[in-house]
């Protein structure tokens, strides 16, 4: 079976964004990752990228890096990953085939960041420095648009599907703002969503933020501003992630360790598995596996959530981001 | 080893942090504060490795040729209090919070000017390929500038009553080190923090080379008949050098041998005093007995007296 290059990009978890069937997923039986896979991990506590070989889980190098990386983000067209180095104020844009550092570019204070659907922009969001950014990309340069002051403490982002929304959580006063992708940018609206708001995700016109202060996910209603239910995880409740396939949520609990799925269309929990040392980012395999980063363990867990096994690996000092890629998926030549 | 080393200081942060202060953080509904936090342990945990390595290199040193006799218990118990507080992190945690959002406002205002904080590697890429280069001319900036911070603490009447503290000591080892004015310390860090926004913040990826310069520091306060000879004292500050800026002439404005780590300042700017014999008595006589021999609270208070007379009489 031959995949177009949307449908071999929809492997990568970074794409991963909004659900979408992929029929290529998710063995029964887990099997070996395929050679040539890597598996790239920002260790934010000690200044360096770590990269792993899938099949081998062995180090292949470690990308030096000036401070402190947190999140990253393929680009649209699957060819670059981008790596935000938020103390050193710097993007770094890496071949996600090789590792290899194409080049870094000056930029403030980049934490998590993400591409709208339509891959017209790049949205980032500054934690320590209260602002959000909003970046026109042209495929191959960032070209800043719009700087909003934010406060408190701008943690994570997601988009509405059709791209004219970018959704934010601030983390310090407990808010879950909106800004349009559209005119000049507006801040459209701030809603109280909940202690400690961490991780953000569009699912079926609503929008479910990660409480960290407590243990559920919000469900709010954009159009109302409302939080229309909660979402009982486990405690600490942080990020949130789709699967390839689209058909579940996956959401970490930093305090109890542990991640949870979640049925999108009932919004029920379905299972929960615990995981040690504070899971925080996950990433999948193509064998449907999840790659989860354990912040406190300085390790990454290789997850078979069907099998309820847990294996670690050595990473480095508080591993924050990961990213899963796929060679396969990243050489699908595109078919339109 | 070196992994197995690794991953039991890992083991022991992650328990740390996950049996006492993330539930802690939790229940007091601070957990936007959760990855300050973790990274607190790191250096709380990395101060007390500093204590130890520090003590198991000078203490036996001091044994061996000791300048003088340990004779004043109680001064050095009050200097190893204030070792405690500074290394294992309860004087920058208070530092942290006073100037934490302020850090965030000032930083908040840069965002704002659009203007990207430079760093080092920025202005000189060859660093980006030579990571040890580039955190050997971090500390060679924050040396040079913490040359002139010693230098304003002894010009400042105001400073020299906060600086006295340390020069009060009469009897120095290398706990002396961390023997300073909380508010004096605050200054460091903001003086420290100002350099760092400058240049950037060095990172923390060779703890080897941090406790080097830690051990290089406390070393200089020892009570170590030690010079590193005819060219080491002209390369880094040795027991010698740093024991005649402690002497009894060495005080205020008249003082010599400012440099932390590096001699060279000194030479640079004609303050040093490079005699290799000379081992002088170490304290001020004209300083108030509080300051010398009183406990932590005392000196404290002692300290911030003599500073507001002082700000009084430049009035």
């Amino acid at each position: 079976m031959r995949l177009s290059r949307r449908q071999a990009l929809s492997l990568l978890p970074g794409l991963a964004l909004a659900p979408r069937a992929a029929g290529a997923q998710g063995g029964t039986t887990p099997a070996a990752s395929p050679a040539g896979d890597l598996v790239f991990v920002l260790n934010s506590g000690e200044a360096n990228i770590l990269v792993l070989d899938a099949a081998t889980r062995e180090e292949k190098r470690r990308i030096p890096v000036l401070r402190e990386v947190h999140h990253l983000v393929m680009t649209p067209d699957g060819s670059t990953l981008l790596v935000g180095d938020s103390g050193a104020n710097e993007m770094l844009f890496l071949n996600p085939l090789t590792g290899e550092l194409i080049k870094r570019e000056p930029l403030s204070n980049p934490y998590h960041l993400g591409f709208s659907p339509d891959g017209r922009f790049l949205c980032i969001t500054s934690l320590r420095r209260d602002q959000v950014d909003i970046y026109a990309w042209d495929g191959s340069a960032l070209t800043l648009v719009k700087r909003h002051s934010l406060p408190d403490m701008p943690s994570h982002l997601a988009f509405r599907p059709d791209g004219k929304v970018v959704y934010v959580t601030l983390q310090g006063n407990n808010l879950l703002a909106a800004i349009s992708l559209e005119g000049n940018f507006d801040h459209l609206w701030s809603m109280e969503i909940g202690p400690e708001p961490a991780g953000v995700m569009w699912n079926r016109g609503k929008l479910l933020v990660g409480i960290m202060g407590s243990d559920y996910i919000a469900v709010a209603d954009p159009e109302t501003q409302a939080v229309e239910r909660r979402i009982v995880t486990a405690r600490g409740a942080h990020a949130l992630f789709w699967n390839l396939k689209g058909d579940t949520i996956y959401a970490t609990s930093r305090v109890d360790s542990r991640i949870t799925t979640i049925d999108p269309e009932t919004l029920t929990v379905t299972r929960s598995l615990k995981v040690p040392g504070g899971p925080d980012d996950i990433s999948f395999d193509p064998q449907g596996r999840l790659w989860v980063t354990q912040r406190w363990i300085a390790k990454v867990a290789v997850v078979d959530f069907e099998a309820g096994k847990v294996e670690s690996i050595r990473a480095g000092r508080s591993p924050h981001g990961i990213f899963y890629a796929s060679a396969q998926a990243l050489r699908a030549p595109a078919t339109n | 080893m070196i992994e197995a080393l690794q991953d039991a200081w890992d083991a022991v942060a992650g328990w740390i942090f996950e049996t006492l202060v993330q539930p802690a953080l939790f229940a007091a509904g601070l957990m936007e504060w959760a990855e300050d936090a973790f990274d607190w342990i790191g250096f709380v945990m990395f101060g007390g490795l500093q204590v130890v390595v520090v003590y198991l290199i000078c203490r036996p040193l001091e044994a061996w040729r000791p300048v003088e006799p340990r004779e004043d218990g109680r001064s050095i118990r009050t200097d190893i209090l204030y070792t405690m507080l500074t290394r294992l992190g309860l004087l920058p945690l208070i530092a942290f919070v006073v100037f934490a959002s302020v850090q965030a406002r000032i930083s908040g205002m840069v965002a704002e000017s659009g203007w990207i904080p430079p760093t080092l590697e920025m202005l000189f890429p060859v660093l980006r390929e030579w990571p040890l280069l580039a955190l050997l001319v971090y500390v060679v900036v924050i040396d040079f500038g913490e040359y002139w911070r010693h230098r304003f603490q002894h010009m400042f009447g105001w400073w020299w009553a906060l600086h006295a503290i340390h020069h009060a000591q009469r009897q120095m080892t290398f706990w002396t080190d961390d023997r300073n004015h909380i508010l004096d310390d605050m200054i460091g860090a903001v003086w420290t923090g100002g350099l760092a926004l400058l240049i950037g913040v060095p990172p923390g990826q060779f703890p080897l080379i941090v406790i080097l310069l830690r051990v290089a520091e406390a070393l200089s306060h020892a009570n170590v008949r030690l010079s590193f000879g005819r060219v080491g004292e002209w390369l880094v500050v040795s027991p010698r050098f740093h024991r005649l800026h402690h002497g009894v002439l060495g005080s205020g404005e008249t003082g010599k041998n400012y440099a932390v780590i590096f001699p060279v300042w000194d030479w640079i700017f004609r303050t040093g005093d490079f005699r290799r014999d000379v081992f002088p008595r170490t304290g001020d006589p004209e300083l108030p007995e509080d300051m010398a021999t009183g406990g932590w609270l005392r000196q404290q208070w002692a300290g911030l007296r003599r500073m507001g007379a002082a700000l009084v009489k430049a009035r």
